[in-house]
C-alpha cells in the first residue's frame, strides 16, 4: 500500500466527505453564482431608501420608558461590578473566575449576534451610558441646566473606538496570550483594565456628552451597535420599529474612523486565528530576534505578537483599498474617498461571518461553563454555590467537530454572500448605469473571495 | 514505495489562494477584453 508520509502536513478531518481546501473552492463557487445572480437580476438600489415601519406607539413607550431603561442601566452597572469585584477578589485561575468568561465571551461574543439579530440590545444595559445618564440627570436637577459639553470633533469621528477596540483584543489576545484556557488574561488584570477604561469612558462622557460619546467613541457601543444595523429592528424618532434587514447598515459608515472599526474588527479574529496558525513561525522568529537583541522575554513576546497584530490590520485594509481602488478604475466611478466609505459597511456582515466562524465552539463551550460554576461560584472558591450549579461542568461532546466545522464554512459563505448584496446595491446606488454598476464589483467579489478563503485556512489551520 | 511529500503541508496554502487567482485572473481578462473592444468601436 502506499503510504503519504505528510509529516507536517494539516491532518486532514477523517469524518469530512471532502478536504477542507475544496470548501474554500466550493464557497468560491457559491460567491461567484452570487454575484452573477445579483448582476442579472439586481437592477435597482434597495437598501438607501430607509422603510420603516413602526410598532404601536404604546410598545415603544413602555418599552422606550425610563423606568425600564434605568432598570437596564442598573443590571448593566451590577453585572460589570460583579466582573470587577470577582476579577479583584476571586481566583487567579482564569477559567474559575466569572469576570473573564461573562467580559470576554458573554459579553464580547455574545452580544455581536445579539445585536445583529435583536437590535442594539446593549444600548439600554451599557453601565457607562447609564452612570453618564444619571450623573447628567443630577445635574440638571441641581444647577436647573443641562451641563455644558464640548464639542466633538467632527474629524475625529469614530477613530477612537477604532483604536479602542484594537485595545480591548490586544489585552485578550497578546498581553493574556497563554495556551490551555479559553482565556488567559490574568482575571485582576482585566478588573484593573476594566476600571481603568470606565474612568477613561466616564471622563470622556462628561467632556462630550454619555450620547455622543457612545455614538462615536465608546468601543462597546460602537462595536454592538455596528452589528446592529445589519438586523431588522431599530429605534428612529423615539419609537421602535421594523426596517428591511441589512438596510440601516449603509447609512452606518458615514462618520470618519468607521471603516477602521469594521476592518479592525475583521483583522483581530483573523490574527487570533493566525498567531497559532500560519503567523506563528514568523512570529516566534521575531521573538527571537528580539530577545537576541536584548529584550525580555515577555516584552519580546508582546511586542511580536502586537507588530503581528498591525499587519493583519494593514492586511485587511490593504485588501479593502485595494478592491475601492479597482472599483475606481470604472467608467462614471466617484471619488475615491466616496468610495472608501461608501463600501465600508458591506464588511459588516464578513465582520460577524468570521466572530461566528473563530469563536463559535468556544461560545458554545465557555457559556455552559457561564451557566453553571461560574454563575454559582463567581469567585472561583469552591465555597460558595450561590444557584446549585457549582458542580455543573462543560460537556465537550455537544458539538461534534464536523457540526462546528459545517458551521464554521456556512456562517462564512453567508456572511461573504450578504457582504457581496450590500456592495452591489452600493454600487447601484453610485454608477446610474447596472452595468457599470456591476462591472464595478468586480473587485467587491475578489475582495470577498480573499476574505473567504483567509478564513477558511485560518479555520482548517486551527481545527487542522 | 513512499513518496517524498513529507513537507507538503507547508504548501497547503497554495490551495486556498487558488480560487483568488482565477476570480483576479477573470477580472483581468474581463477588464482586458472589454478595453480592446472599446478601443476597437473607436478606431
Amino acid at each position: 500500500m502506499t503510504w503519504l508520509p505528510l509529516a507536517h502536513a494539516l491532518a486532514a478531518r477523517q469524518d469530512l466527505p471532502i478536504p477542507a481546501w475544496l470548501f474554500a473552492w466550493g464557497a468560491s463557487i457559491v460567491l461567484i453564482v452570487s454575484f452573477v445572480a445579483l448582476s442579472v437580476a439586481w437592477r435597482k438600489p434597495r437598501f438607501e431608501e430607509a422603510r420603516w415601519h413602526p410598532f404601536g406607539a404604546r410598545l415603544s413607550r413602555a418599552l422606550l420608558s425610563w423606568p425600564l431603561q434605568a432598570l437596564c442601566g442598573l443590571i448593566g452597572v451590577f453585572l460589570l461590578g460583579v466582573a470587577v469585584y470577582a476579577g479583584l477578589r476571586g481566583t487567579e485561575a482564569p477559567d474559575r473566575n466569572f469576570a473573564l468568561t461573562f467580559l470576554f465571551v458573554t459579553c464580547w461574543l455574545g452580544f455581536p449576534v445579539l445585536s445583529a439579530l435583536l437590535g442594539d440590545v446593549f444600548r439600554p444595559f451599557n453601565p457607562w451610558r447609564a452612570v453618564g445618564r444619571a450623573a447628567g440627570a443630577g445635574f440638571r436637577a441641581i444647577a436647573g441646566q443641562r451641563p455644558a459639553h464640548l464639542a466633538y470633533p467632527a474629524r475625529l469621528g469614530r477613530w477612537p473606538a477604532a483604536i479602542g477596540l484594537l485595545a480591548v483584543v490586544w489585552l485578550e489576545v497578546v498581553h493574556g496570550a497563554s495556551g490551555g484556557v479559553a482565556v488567559g488574561l490574568d482575571p485582576e488584570t482585566a478588573a484593573t483594565a476594566a476600571l481603568l477604561y470606565s474612568a477613561y469612558t466616564l471622563a470622556m462622557m462628561a467632556l462630550f456628552g454619555a450620547e455622543e460619546w457612545c455614538e462615536r467613541g465608546e468601543v462597546f457601543s460602537v462595536y454592538f451597535g455596528m452589528f446592529s444595523q445589519l438586523g431588522w429592528l431599530g429605534v428612529k424618532g423615539g419609537r421602535i420599529g421594523r426596517r428591511r434587514p441589512l438596510s440601516a447598515a449603509s447609512r452606518w459608515a458615514t462618520l470618519p474612523g468607521s471603516a477602521a472599526v469594521v476592518i479592525a474588527s475583521i483583522a483581530t479574529t483573523a490574527f487570533d486565528g493566525a498567531s497559532e496558525g500560519p503567523l506563528k513561525g514568523a512570529i516566534e522568529s521575531v521573538f527571537d530576534r528580539l530577545v537576541d537583541a536584548g529584550v525580555g522575554l515577555t516584552p519580546a513576546l508582546r511586542l511580536a505578537d502586537t507588530l503581528f497584530m498591525l499587519l493583519c490590520f494593514a492586511g485587511v485594509a490593504l485588501v479593502y483599498l485595494l478592491g475601492v481602488r479597482g472599483m475606481r478604475t470604472v467608467h462614471g466611478a466617484p471619488s475615491l474617498a466616496k468610495l472608501r466609505v461608501g463600501f465600508a459597511h458591506t464588511l459588516i456582515p464578513i465582520a460577524l461571518a468570521y466572530l461566528v466562524a473563530h469563536y463559535f465552539s468556544l461560545f458554545v463551550f465557555q457559556e455552559q461553563a457561564q451557566f453553571t460554576y461560574l454563575l454559582s461560584d463567581p469567585l472561583g472558591t469552591a465555597t460558595t454555590d450561590l444557584f446549585g450549579t457549582a458542580s455543573g461542568g462543560i460537556d465537550f461532546t455537544l458539538l461534534s467537530a464536523n457540526a462546528i466545522w459545517y458551521v464554521q464554512v456556512g456562517s462564512l459563505v453567508v456572511g461573504h454572500v450578504l457582504g457581496l448584496v450590500l456592495a452591489h446595491d452600493r454600487a447601484l446606488a453610485f454608477w446610474p448605469d447596472y452595468r457599470d454598476a456591476s462591472r464595478s464589483q468586480y473587485w467587491m467579489l475578489a475582495v470577498m473571495v480573499a476574505f473567504t478563503c483567509l478564513g477558511l485556512y485560518l479555520l482548517s489551520y486551527e481545527n487542522g | 514505495m513512499m513518496l517524498p511529500v513529507a513537507h507538503v503541508g507547508h504548501y497547503l496554502w497554495v490551495l486556498y489562494v487558488i480560487p483568488v487567482l482565477i476570480v483576479a485572473a477573470g477580472i483581468v481578462r474581463t477588464l482586458l477584453l472589454e478595453r480592446r473592444r472599446r478601443r476597437e468601436e473607436r478606431d
